[in-house]
């Protein structure tokens, strides 16, 4: 049959019936000629062609492309159908729509995280390799050791080394602060990266000849050569399509740029750069040597075809202990071996969270289509006589099923079409309350590729209810108008409605579990008061600020302008403080020595962050000093050598509670200090949101004079002024001793908030998820029970004629309807107790198996099912006996 | 005209069968419809009784598969009416299950017994 054919099938049909007229005309007047009347000449001729809308239906059968016909035949019907109940269609579209939509909304975040490949060729074969440590949990190598370990015996097809992203500066007019990334000349091969424009740097401009060399002590090279980044590229240089050959003066080098990076590109630790410099090593770099410090590396590569990370990390155990021998003693016991694929790199933390999520919103779309089978099979219940009807006159079973999953399916679609807007609203909010730290979240969006799963998902939950609600014996008692119940129908809408308060269940627990721990991490007391406190963040720039001295008097300057401003009752000045990003420096606790008392140094101890601190930050943060007294303005003359330790420091060197007035030194070349207080221990909030325990952490005094200055500062301000009078005070101040140095103002309040976004975003969508289970539970729990109090209401006649009670009756039908929600709720717990152990790392002061929550979810639930059996149950109540006999 | 009372031959056997009459009869030179089917007719003395109109979907059928193609043109009394003529696949086909029919006629005749004559009223 051709498709041709098809189409002029109407015309066809014409040439036939021409045709079959022009036979009955010639055996018409054939019959005429063997003598019989004209009449019934005409009919002979007619009885012996047969029936001509027969034949004419069977040729344009014929042309006709059976499946296609009766799959357009079967929607055409479907929907009449739905135009005669538009409340039955409205409703379940409406489900799937919320259904489909979450899902989509979802799938279009955590597709980015788990299933898209990344931007490179082949990422499947990327790793990161080297060491990792309690104190850094991704790899990390040394320059020697990347150079000795090489390819790891062919295991790796090409290695990449990563020397971080650094500040940079265009330093001709307009003059920027750009991000620099520092790559070997192998980095863009290795990633499968080929240059917008021009071309990659050569080995040679990856070499201190070809560049101008290390400027630093820590190797921070940047040769004479410059890949520009899309961005950098359309913003800065107005896409110049002739850049490739241009020179600019990069941190006053005179720097080609050969080449453009394709929009897409994405450096392998998601770091932001506006540039890709080559990190031309020295030969020096390469070799172990205890004089001279080592570069520290990011190492990525990509595996030789058909080589697993297991054989991967086989392959560079040999050179391990080697490499070891140069790991400074302390550290030999913790650190390790690791080779990650680099998406496990990138989406560490992520995982579990967008696992949790999709899970929910899978559970939400089971519960939705469980509801729509449910609503399916009543319909199809009260359909059954019109089945039956069709089954009589000849209609095959498979025929049926067909028209039946072809109504489900075109309602599916219709309500994935509909949950396509849900799902694009559902991204716009996501994005709206996300926090940072959700990697590609902002990146979601409705492409062709999650239109496609929103399609498959349709069809597959289409075809899931539609099988679910296939009427499976049209059996040829519905004819006579006796409606016939076979007992597995009605128990299997049961245990659909059980099941989806089972899911409902774990749902919810998921979400009490997720709101608990919220709740507890804003009940933590952090060991400080951030309420009024205000923050800036001051940057000079360390190129054009290189003398110690005038950075020095910079920030006296600030400090003495700041001081004076009204409304302040605490002004600090320090390096870092609790909760701003840039961390602080930090030495190792094996470092730490007190006077009289021998060294033992097992293992490094971890690391201590320590702050260098104007006398006023303690009463400015709220740190409460626990013993000893705080910092004076005495303690900043540059003889003074005094610390406080944090009490955790301080319980562990001193575990008497001695330590005021002891003296210790932070390394083994450092001044001897003595330690005049003991201040609380502030908690930390981790990048997930975490709060961690207290660590360990000491304090310097900032000194009038110092050796080394750090070019960024921070002043902790306790007022009564909002951020923006407070901002506008500093920014005018900091303008008029530099007007070009950046300042950024924070409340620390709201600096809390940002960093519980993570588990409040996670919270909030469990939380959303779980509201529309138990929507669409409670809805179909109330289906099933009113259906079952109409098919129950002659039974419930003839008991009430027999002198049973409105009461009885209703407690009888609420009964019922406890019965299907203990059923669920048996299935829930043991579904939610092997559920919500997986999502452990997400929960914080709370255990998965929390009693009072798995109690109080129990109770909530079966309150919420007894409320949708209650209007059903009523009307059992109501039953007129007269009424109910003659029912039927 | 079909006699009452006589079973009409169902399904594979009579469409097969009814092919190979179409094609046979087409033979002689391009025919149209209802001189197709009083070939016929004649043709099988009886046997095949069967409505002319069941003639009009196997002649589609056949020109579907190529095997006759079709024209508009006059009949002996000036009527406008189709014609069908065999194409040279319809000619080779034609062969084909002349063979096959007749194997299958000579193994119902074995089964049978030979001495079974065509069955009539």
């Amino acid at each position: 049959m051709s498709w041709s054919r098809f189409f002029r099938r109407k015309q066809w049909d014409t040439e036939r019936a021409q045709e079959l007229s022009a036979y009955l005309e010639t055996e018409t007047a054939d019959n005429i000629q063997r003598g019989m009347s004209p009449e019934e000449a005409k009919r002979v001729a007619h009885l012996k062609l047969g029936n001509v809308a027969r034949i004419r239906e069977e040729i344009y059968k014929m042309n006709s492309l059976g499946f296609l016909e009766t799959t357009l035949q079967d929607i055409r019907y479907a929907l009449r159908g739905f135009r005669r109940a538009p409340a039955f269609a409205l409703t379940v579209i409406l489900a799937i729509a919320l259904g489909i939509g979450a899902t989509t909304g979802v799938f279009s975040v955590v597709d980015r995280i788990l299933f898209r490949s990344l931007p490179y060729r082949h990422a499947d074969q990327l790793v990161t390799f080297g060491y990792v440590a309690p104190i850094e949990p991704n790899e990390f190598l040394t320059s020697p050791d990347f150079a000795e370990w090489g390819n790891a015996h062919g295991a790796f097809s090409s290695t990449a080394s990563f020397n971080f992203v650094r500040d940079c500066d265009i330093t001709q007019a307009p003059a920027a602060r750009l991000q620099c990334a520092h790559v070997e000349w192998t980095f863009l091969p290795t990633f499968g990266i080929q240059p917008l424009l021009g071309r990659n740097f050569t080995r040679e401009e990856d070499s201190p000849a070809g560049s101008a060399g290390p400027s630093g002590p820590d190797w921070a090279g940047g040769g004479k050569v410059a890949l520009l980044s899309y961005g950098l590229w359309k913003s800065r240089f107005g896409a110049d399509q002739h850049i490739v050959g241009k020179t600019i003066s990069l941190d006053d080098q005179q720097t080609t740029i050969i080449g453009v990076l394709p929009r897409d590109f994405e450096l392998p630790t998601l770091g932001e750069a506006d540039m890709l410099v080559p990190e031309a090593f020295p030969a020096t770099a390469f070799v172990h040597s205890i004089n001279r410090p080592t570069a520290i590396l990011r190492a990525f590569a990509r595996l030789a075809p058909g080589v697993t990370i297991a054989q991967a990390k086989a392959a560079l155990q040999p050179a391990f202990p080697e490499s070891l021998k140069w790991v400074p003693p302390g550290f030999r016991n913790e650190v390790s071996l690791s080779v990650r694929t680099l998406r496990d790199r990138q989406i560490e933390d992520a995982r579990l969270a967008s696992w949790v999520l999709f899970g929910a919103v899978l559970a939400v779309l089971l519960i939705a289509c469980a509801n729509v089978a449910n609503l399916l099979l009543a319909r199809s219940t009260a359909r059954q006589r019109e089945f039956a009807i069709r089954a009589a006159l000849g209609a095959a079973p498979a025929r049926l099923l067909l028209q039946t999953l072809t109504e489900s399916v075109a309602l599916a679609l219709a309500g994935g079409a509909l949950g396509c807007g849900f799902a694009y609203a559902l991204i716009k909010i996501f994005v709206a309350i996300s926090p940072h730290g959700i990697v590609h979240l902002s990146d979601a969006t409705l492409d062709l590729r999650v239109l496609a799963f929103t399609l498959l998902v349709s069809v597959i939950s289409g075809l899931a209810f539609g099988f679910a609600s296939a009427q499976r014996h049209a059996s040829n008692d519905a004819l006579y108008g006796r409606a016939s119940f076979g007992f597995s129908r009605a128990f299997f809408r049961r245990a659909l409605v059980s099941a989806q308060i089972a899911i409902s269940f774990v749902l919810l627990v998921g979400a009490g579990l997720l709101i608990r721990s919220l709740d507890n991490l804003e009940r933590v007391p952090l060991g400080m008061d951030t309420s009024g406190v205000i923050t800036a963040t001051i940057a000079l720039n360390p190129r054009l600020y290189t003398d110690m001295s005038r950075r020095q008097h910079f920030f006296d300057a600030i400090e003495q302008r700041l001081r004076q401003l009204p409304g302040v009752s605490a002004f600090a000045l320090t390096d870092s403080a609790p909760l701003l990003p840039g961390g602080s420096a930090a030495s190792i606790y094996a470092n730490i020595e007190v006077s009289g008392r021998p060294r033992t140094p097992q293992g490094t101890g971890g690391m201590v962050g320590y702050s260098t601190v104007t006398p006023e930050f303690f009463s400015a943060l709220g740190i409460p000093i626990v013993n000893g007294h705080a910092f004076t303005e005495a303690d900043r003359s540059p003889n003074a050598n005094v610390a406080i330790l944090n009490a955790v420091l301080a319980k562990r060197l001193f575990p008497n509670g001695d330590a005021v007035g002891k003296q210790v030194r932070f390394g083994p070349d450092g001044a001897w200090c003595t330690i005049v207080g003991v201040a609380g221990g502030v908690k930390y909030v981790q990048n997930n949101g975490f709060i961690s325990t207290a660590e360990s952490e000491y304090y310097l005094p900032l000194h009038h004079s110092q050796s080394f200055v750090d070019s960024e500062q921070k002043i902790i301000l306790r007022t009564s002024l909002g951020p923006a009078a407070v901002a506008s005070w500093m920014r005018s101040t900091v303008g008029s001793l530099d007007p070009t140095v950046p300042v950024t103002v924070d409340s620390m309040s709201e600096r809390m908030s940002q960093l519980e976004a993570r588990p409040r975003f996670n919270a909030a969508l469990l939380g959303i998820f779980a509201a529309l289970g138990i929507l669409l539970a409670a809805l179909g729990t109330y289906g099933v029970l009113a259906f079952l109090v109409v098919q129950r209401t002659r039974e419930i006649g003839v008991r009430m004629a027999l002198g049973a009670h409105p009461y009885h009756v209703q407690k009888m039908i609420l009964a019922q309807g406890a019965m299907l929600a203990l059923a669920g709720l048996v299935f829930g717990v043991a579904g939610a107790f092997a559920l919500t152990r997986l999502m452990k790392s997400l929960l914080f002061g709370v255990t998965p198996a929390d009693p009072a929550i798995f109690v109080g979810v129990a109770v909530f639930l079966l309150l919420v099912a007894l409320a949708a059996c209650y209007l059903p149950a009523r009307r059992a109540m109501r039953v007129d006996p007269l009424v109910a006999l003659r029912y039927e | 005209m079909p006699k009452r009372g006589t079973q009409p031959l169902h399904g594979e056997v009579l469409q097969g069968t009814l092919d190979l009459l179409i094609l046979q009869t087409l033979i002689l030179g391009p025919a149209h419809g209802h001189t197709i089917a009083h070939v016929i007719e004649r043709r099988s003395e009886d046997v095949l009784q069967v409505e002319h109109g069941s003639l009009y979907p196997a002649l589609h059928r056949l020109e579907d598969r190529g095997w006759i193609a079709s024209f508009w043109g006059t009949s002996e009394n000036n009527r406008k009416a189709r014609y069908y003529r065999l194409t040279p696949l319809g000619r080779k086909q034609l062969a084909r299950q002349t063979g096959r029919w007749d194997q299958l006629v000579h193994a119902i005749n074995q089964v049978l017994g030979r001495a079974r004559k065509p069955a009539t009223e």
